[in-house]
């Protein structure tokens, strides 16, 4: 579903993103995680087509995203840490107007399991300067889902959820992946990445580090000491990669 | 205690200040910083080195005989000022600090009075600032400008103490379970009465004032002469006058004269600001919050965020969720512009605007009112070509803060480029039509008894088909300007300070204008060569309509080409450079 050859950014002459490649199959969740700066949100805004890859190609759902992009930002939806949302359009409106975007014809019902399911079939013509933090995140996921995606991104999905945001949202993503969707989640929290995630790709100053299933970055990182955790492992990992780079 | 504040306000000057020259290094902000420079030496400074020739000061100096005059009518400016800081406010004093000083200076060692003296002391560089300024536009830096610089900081640190002051009195008030309109009431009651004796003794002691004498601009001014330096005005102004005299002073020696007093009532305010005791923390804490969401909104682009919350709006038409995607734009833009674009309202207007031409053109009969209402309506709808563009901004100059999201839109540079111009066109369009009807009505017998009927109607057929895709073109220059050098488009929309950013200004109106002028030349040749050739042909009524139609689809294809670019800008637009500086 998302094939990453090569992927390359570079900002003048500072690489952000250096040579990354990876591959999610349909059902997968895979967590990208790394420090802050080591290109996580380049890499998820190259591979939602908000910024071009200086290098490397892209493919989601079969469409290469440089030459096909219309076809392949059909299939997918990018939901930012922070919701970015319309001030003056209500929560109706913004599903009347992703809906047109997309072209969903039948949006009503989707819409509507959506907002029920999200707990906003109550504001439906309340606008996002009326809704709390974590009910525009809500809204934003919404319409994000609206179209059925095939691939999704997260970027940091859990922040100003409540505990019963934070549970349902993982479930959502669970069932998204269950249902077909390929998902990448990037999240500092490692243990909501541990939780749901079946594959994780740590990165470190633009580069791929680790990358594989929990057990089998695990594996890679273990020592003679015993079990470790994925916090242990992302230590040692981006610690690996700095010692290595002095 | 105050010495670290002292400290933190001269550090913060310092710093903004190496910031502004650092920034200089910057291509945008240099070019910024000499146009500006230039743009202000000429308005203000090439007066104090090149000789006016014959030009005209506007400086307010008074001269003896007025000097009393403008003396209370700056009085009575002041008063008004005072009454409306006494009257109009309903909430608690709150001094505004940022959330840092909050955060810091808040739950510090610090005392009530100490954080009234930061508040004083900081107060000063605007007042500084304001006071320079206005010197420079009244002209005063040829003559006695040390003076009008003095009496403007006068004015305005009185005006600012005053405004303090009456805000903690106001508190007071309200801690006592005085409600505003109690406070009001009592202020608005004592205006009344002092306005009551003031036109008793006017209509006991001077001639009654005619209607007639209206158009006698030396009649009304003598009139209002006698009523504000006679009888009990004068006496009743008399502390306000004391504030205003020192400016007025055309020499040192009366400088000197009117400080004293206008000093000794400064030093009042301060005492009277210093002595109150009023709890101010609690609504400066909820006023800084609301501040700083307004500087976090701008510095993000959400310009519209800074200004005031949206109200929730009807939408213009049902948008089906299966059609052209650059019409989800349309219709979203349409919301954020507000109801007033609703077909429903344009044909209403439309409608009006044809009776009421038709009515005033039966009224008038031979008068000019017709011409003089026409020429307005001429002028607005030029006026709306050149500058509508500023007004209606709801295009990628509103969504650039959400250019991310739009680039994982599943649509083609150039559809989401239409879509995001379409509500603006179409919005100027139908004001400028509207416009357009007015025009063509309210000359219309004057015009077809000239050109015939047929000649003034192509006239206006031609206008009408010009007129939105000339719309659509001179609202691709901002937009792309926006995009190509979006720090710069930042800048100017967050009304940055300073010299450089007035430069970046003056550079985009000019450019704008280029790029408009330039647009306009081959469809004006191709207008100008149609014209001429089905004139000589089939003659005048044919060859305007003909002519505007071929005007029309060269601006159709350069407005097609600019969407077509606009598009590729916005493909290569970098969204990390939004917001940068």
């Amino acid at each position: 579903m998302i094939q990453v050859e090569a992927l390359t950014k570079l900002y003048g002459e500072f690489v952000a993103v250096n040579e990354l490649g990876f591959e999610v199959k349909s059902g997968e969740v895979m967590a990208l995680v790394g420090p802050n700066g080591a290109g996580k949100t380049t890499t998820l805004r190259c591979l939602s087509g908000i910024i071009p890859p200086t290098r490397g190609s892209i493919r989601i759902c079969g469409h290469d995203l440089g030459q096909d992009p219309i076809a392949a930002k059909r299939e997918l939806a990018f939901l930012s840490d922070e919701p970015r949302l319309f001030d003056y359009l209500t929560v109706e409106q913004h599903l009347a107007f992703v809906a047109r975007i997309y072209q969903v014809k039948d949006y009503e019902l989707v819409a509507d399991q959506l907002l029920g399911e999200l707990e906003l079939a109550g504001k439906r013509n309340a606008l996002p300067g009326e809704l709390s933090r974590g009910m525009k995140q809500k809204l934003a996921i919404a319409c994000g889902l609206l179209h059925a995606p095939r691939v999704i991104y997260f970027d940091e999905p859990l922040t100003g959820l409540d505990p019963m945001g934070i549970r349902r949202m993982k479930d959502s993503i669970l069932k998204r992946a269950r249902d077909g969707a390929a998902i990448i989640i990037s999240s500092h929290l490692l243990h909501l990445v541990e939780e749901i995630c079946s594959h994780i790709l740590i990165l470190k100053d633009g580069r791929k580090v680790a990358h594989g299933t929990l057990a089998e970055i695990t594996q890679q990182f273990a020592t003679q000491a015993g079990e470790m955790n994925l916090e242990e492992v992302f230590f040692r990992a981006t610690s690996e990669a700095r010692e290595g780079q002095q | 205690m105050i010495s670290a504040l002292l400290y933190l306000q001269y550090h913060s000057i310092k710093n903004r200040t190496l910031m502004r020259i650092k920034r200089l290094k910057q291509p945008k902000y240099l070019v910024g910083g000499i146009v500006g420079g230039l743009y202000f030496y000429w308005c203000f400074f090439r007066a104090i080195f090149v000789t006016p020739r014959g030009g005209r000061s506007i400086t307010l100096l008074a001269s003896p005989s007025n000097a009393a005059l403008y003396e209370s009518i700056g009085a009575l400016v002041l008063l008004t000022i005072l009454l409306v800081a006494w009257i109009i406010p309903n909430s608690r004093a709150a001094l505004t600090f940022t959330e840092a000083e909050v955060t810091f200076l808040f739950p510090a060692p610090i005392s009530r009075r100490v954080l009234i003296h930061f508040k004083l002391v900081r107060s000063q560089t605007a007042i500084l600032m304001t006071a320079l300024l206005l010197t420079l536009v009244t002209g005063g830096l040829r003559s006695n400008a040390w003076i009008h610089a003095a009496g403007w900081w006068l004015f305005f640190s009185t005006l600012n103490l005053h405004l303090l002051g009456s805000s903690f009195a106001r508190t007071k008030l309200m801690d006592r379970g005085i409600t505003n309109w109690q406070r009001r009431l009592a202020i608005l009651a004592l205006v009344f009465l002092t306005a009551g004796v003031v036109i008793i003794w006017t209509r006991q002691s001077m001639p009654p004032f005619e209607p007639s004498q209206m158009q006698d601009f030396a009649a009304v001014r003598n009139y209002a002469q006698q009523v504000l330096t006679a009888g009990p005005v004068p006496y009743l102004l008399y502390p306000l006058r004391l504030v205003v005299r020192p400016y007025l002073a055309s020499n040192a020696m009366a400088f000197l004269y009117a400080l004293g007093p206008a000093l000794l009532l400064l030093l009042l305010h301060y005492w009277w600001v210093v002595r109150s005791n009023v709890a101010f923390e609690e609504a400066s804490v909820e006023a800084s919050r609301k501040r700083a969401e307004k500087v976090a909104a701008v510095r993000a682009g959400n310009w519209r965020a800074a200004q005031k919350p949206p109200r929730r709006k009807r939408s213009p038409f049902k948008l089906r969720p299966v059609g052209p995607p650059a019409f989800a734009l349309l219709w979203k833009n349409l919301i954020s512009a507000g109801q007033a674009y609703s077909l429903r309202v344009w044909v209403s207007l439309i409608v009006f605007a044809v009776c009421i031409s038709l009515g005033v053109g039966q009224a008038a009969g031979g008068s000019s009112a017709r011409e003089v209402l026409g020429s307005i309506a001429a002028m607005l709808m030029a006026w709306s070509l050149l500058v509508g563009t500023q007004f209606l901004r709801q295009d990628f100059r509103q969504d650039l803060p959400l250019a991310d999201i739009l680039k994982t839109y599943p649509l083609r540079s150039w559809q989401l480029a239409l879509g995001e111009l379409l509500a603006p066109a179409a919005a100027l369009a139908a004001i400028q039509w509207f416009l357009l009807v007015f025009v063509v009505g309210l000359f219309w017998q004057a015009a077809s008894a000239r050109l015939g009927w047929q000649s003034w109607l192509g006239m206006g057929f031609g206008a009408a088909l010009i007129i939105p895709v000339l719309d659509l073109i001179t609202l691709q220059i901002p937009n792309a300007a926006a995009l190509l050098f979006p720090a710069w488009f930042q800048e100017a929309k967050s009304g940055g300070a300073g010299i450089e950013a007035t430069g970046q200004r003056l550079i985009f109106m000019l450019g704008q204008m280029v790029v408009f002028v330039v647009a306009l030349t081959p469809a004006a040749a191709l207008f100008a060569g149609v014209f001429f050739l089905v004139k000589m042909l089939l003659g005048m009524a044919t060859a305007i309509p003909l002519a505007s139609i071929a005007a029309a689809i060269v601006l159709a294809v350069e407005a097609a080409l600019g969407v077509m670019l606009l598009g590729w800008l916005f493909e290569r637009y970098d969204v990390s450079a939004g917001t940068s500086g």
